[in-house]
C-alpha cells in the first residue's frame, strides 16, 4: 500500500480550545497529558556487548572506553542523585544492560518508570518492570550476517512472548526492508508487539546500511502496510512514519533539542538531559539519546520519541496534524511507559511536519 | 513592587490559567508570587510551558513564539510579554 495521501498544513493557526472542543480529541489530549512530568536521562550499563553488529552506535567515539562501574551502591546513589534533580524517567542502554541484571535491580527500585535497550538473547528477571525494546534487525539470516548472532530471533521470542514488558523494535536498514513482512508476521503469531525504528548512521559511516531517497520511500510504504495488517500487534501511526522517513532527519524536521545540539539550558531536554556513561560521568557536549550519530541522518525512535513529543506548541495548527501529534504522542507512551495501552490511531492520512510557530508563519 | 490595576488583574488572571492548567492545589490567583521562577522553583517543563502559552494565545489573542519560551520564566514576566504583543499587534 502507498501512503500518498497527503496534506500540507495551512498557515493559518486555530484556538486551542476550538480542537479541544472535540470530545474525541479532547480525550486523547487529556489520557496523554497525564505523562507530560517524564524527564528522561540515557545511562550506558557496561562496555560489554555479547554480540558485535556492524553500525553499532555504542562502538564508535570515546564511551566504549570507558570503565565499568559495577558498584550496586554507586548506582543506587546515582539514581537518588537523578531524583533530586528532576528525572523521573531512566533509558538503561549500552552497551548490553542484560549483562549486569543486578544493576539493572537497583535502578528500578529507586526509579520505577524506564525502558532498558536490549539485544534480547539473555532474559532480564521479571522483577526489574521497566519497559524492555528488544532490538531486531532483520531476519535470522541477515542477523546472523550483521550481528554474528545465530537464531536470534527465535531466541527472542522465547524469551519476551507475551510478556507485557516486552516491545521489539525492527529498525529499518537499506538492506532489510523486504524482510520486514516475514519478521512482523513471526512476531504477530507469537503474541509479541512491535514498534519501528530507522537505521541512523553514526558519525562517519557510509556502509550498506545507510538510507538513501528512495530506502526511505519503501521504508515508510513498508510501516504503513504492517500498521494496517496488525493493528494490535504494530504500536505505530501515520505520523511516525512521516517524522522518520522524510528525507530530512529529526534534526531538520523538529530542531533537536538535546544538549549536543542545543546550547540552551534554560528549559527542556537542554535543562535536565544526561547521557551517562558506564563509569558514571557524562560530557555536555555529546549527550543526546544515541551519541555518536550522525545528526543529519538521524531519525532514531528514541530520539523522535523526545524530540516530536516536546513540540506540542508548533501542532496545534490544523485538527489532523494535532490529531497526529497525539498519535505520535500515544505511540511514544505505549512504547515507552509499562502499563501504557495505546488507544486506536486518530488520523489515518499522512500529514507533513509543521514549521516552527512563528508569528511570522501565522494568522491569530 | 508598586503595580497598576491592569497589570496586577493580568497577573492575577494569569496565575488563574496557571493553577487551572498544572491543577495547583496548594495556591491561589491572590497568593501566587508573581516573581516565582516557574521553572526553576516551581518545577515546570516545556511541555507544561507549551501548554500554558496556548491558553495564552487564546486568551489574548496573541501567538507566542516557540523560541520564547525561555523568556516567561515569571507571571510578572509573561505579562510583560503578553501587554508587548498586544502593543504590537496595536
Amino acid at each position: 500500500m502507498r501512503a500518498n495521501l497527503s496534506i500540507k498544513p495551512k498557515p493559518s493557526r486555530p484556538k486551542f480550545s476550538d480542537l479541544l472542543a472535540d470530545p474525541v480529541i479532547r480525550r486523547r489530549w487529556e489520557k496523554v497529558r497525564r505523562y507530560f512530568f517524564l524527564r528522561e536521562s540515557t545511562y550506558d550499563m557496561t562496555n560489554r556487548c555479547n554480540i558485535r553488529c556492524d553500525g553499532c552506535y555504542y562502538y564508535e567515539g570515546d564511551k566504549q572506553f570507558a570503565v565499568e562501574n559495577l558498584n550496586p551502591g554507586d548506582w543506587r546513589a546515582l539514581m537518588r542523585s537523578e531524583k533530586d534533580r528532576g528525572i523521573t524517567y531512566v533509558v538503561l542502554a549500552g552497551a548490553e544492560p542484560s549483562l549486569v541484571p543486578e544493576l539493572l535491580q537497583v535502578c528500578y527500585d529507586e526509579m520505577p518508570l524506564g525502558c532498558i535497550a536490549t539485544n534480547g538473547f539473555k532474559k532480564i528477571p521479571e522483577s526489574v518492570g521497566y519497559k524492555i525494546h528488544i532490538s531486531v534487525w532483520g531476519n535470522d539470516l541477515t542477523s546472523e550476517r550483521t550481528r554474528r548472532a545465530k537464531n536470534l530471533l527465535k531466541k527472542q521470542i522465547e524469551n519476551y512472548r507475551g510478556d507485557p514488558r516486552a516491545v521489539f523494535v525492527y529498525t529499518y536498514t537499506r538492506e532489510n526492508i523486504h524482510e520486514a513482512d516475514e519478521v512482523a508476521a513471526e512476531l504477530a503469531a507469537h503474541d509479541c508487539r512491535l514498534t519501528f525504528n530507522v537505521f541512523s548512521s553514526p558519525l562517519g559511516y557510509n556502509g550498506a546500511l545507510r538510507h538513501h531517497a528512495a530506502s526511505l520511500a519503501q521504508t515508510r510504504d513498508s510501516m504503513v502496510t504492517l500498521l494496517h495488517r496488525y493493528p494490535k500487534q504494530v504500536l505505530f501511526s501515520y505520523y511516525n512514519a512521516v517524522a522518520h522517513t522524510s528525507l530530512q532527519g529529526l534534526h531538520d524536521l523538529y530542531s533537536c533539542s538535546y544538549p549536543r545540539c542545543n546550547l540552551s539550558q534554560d528549559i527542556g531536554l537542554g535543562r535536565s538531559f544526561r547521557q551517562y556513561r558506564t563509569d558514571l560521568n557524562w560530557d555536555r557536549s555529546v549527550a543526546c539519546c544515541v551519541p555518536d550519530t550522525d545528526c543529519d541522518d538521524c531519525r532514531h525512535y528514541a530520539a523522535g520519541s523526545a524530540i516530536v513529543t516536546a513540540r506540542l506548541y508548533r501542532h496545534v495548527i490544523t485538527p489532523d496534524t494535532f490529531k497526529s501529534w497525539l498519535d505520535y504522542v500515544d505511540t511514544y507512551l505505549a512504547v515507552w511507559v509499562t502499563g501504557y495501552e495505546k488507544s486506536e490511531n486518530l488520523c489515518d492520512r499522512v500529514v507533513e511536519p509543521p514549521p516552527p510557530a512563528r508569528e511570522s508563519l501565522m494568522g491569530v | 513592587m508598586p503595580q497598576n490595576n491592569d497589570l496586577k488583574d493580568m497577573i492575577q488572571h494569569v496565575a488563574g490559567i496557571i493553577i487551572d492548567e498544572l491543577k495547583l492545589e496548594d495556591v491561589t490567583p491572590d497568593t501566587f508570587d508573581p516573581d516565582l521562577d516557574l521553572v526553576d522553583e516551581l518545577g515546570i517543563d516545556s511541555m507544561d510551558l507549551a501548554t500554558i502559552a496556548l491558553v495564552l494565545q487564546d486568551e489574548y489573542k496573541i501567538v507566542i513564539d516557540e523560541d520564547d519560551y525561555p523568556k516567561l520564566k515569571t507571571i510578572r514576566l509573561i505579562c510583560e510579554y503578553i501587554e508587548e504583543k498586544q502593543a504590537t499587534r496595536h
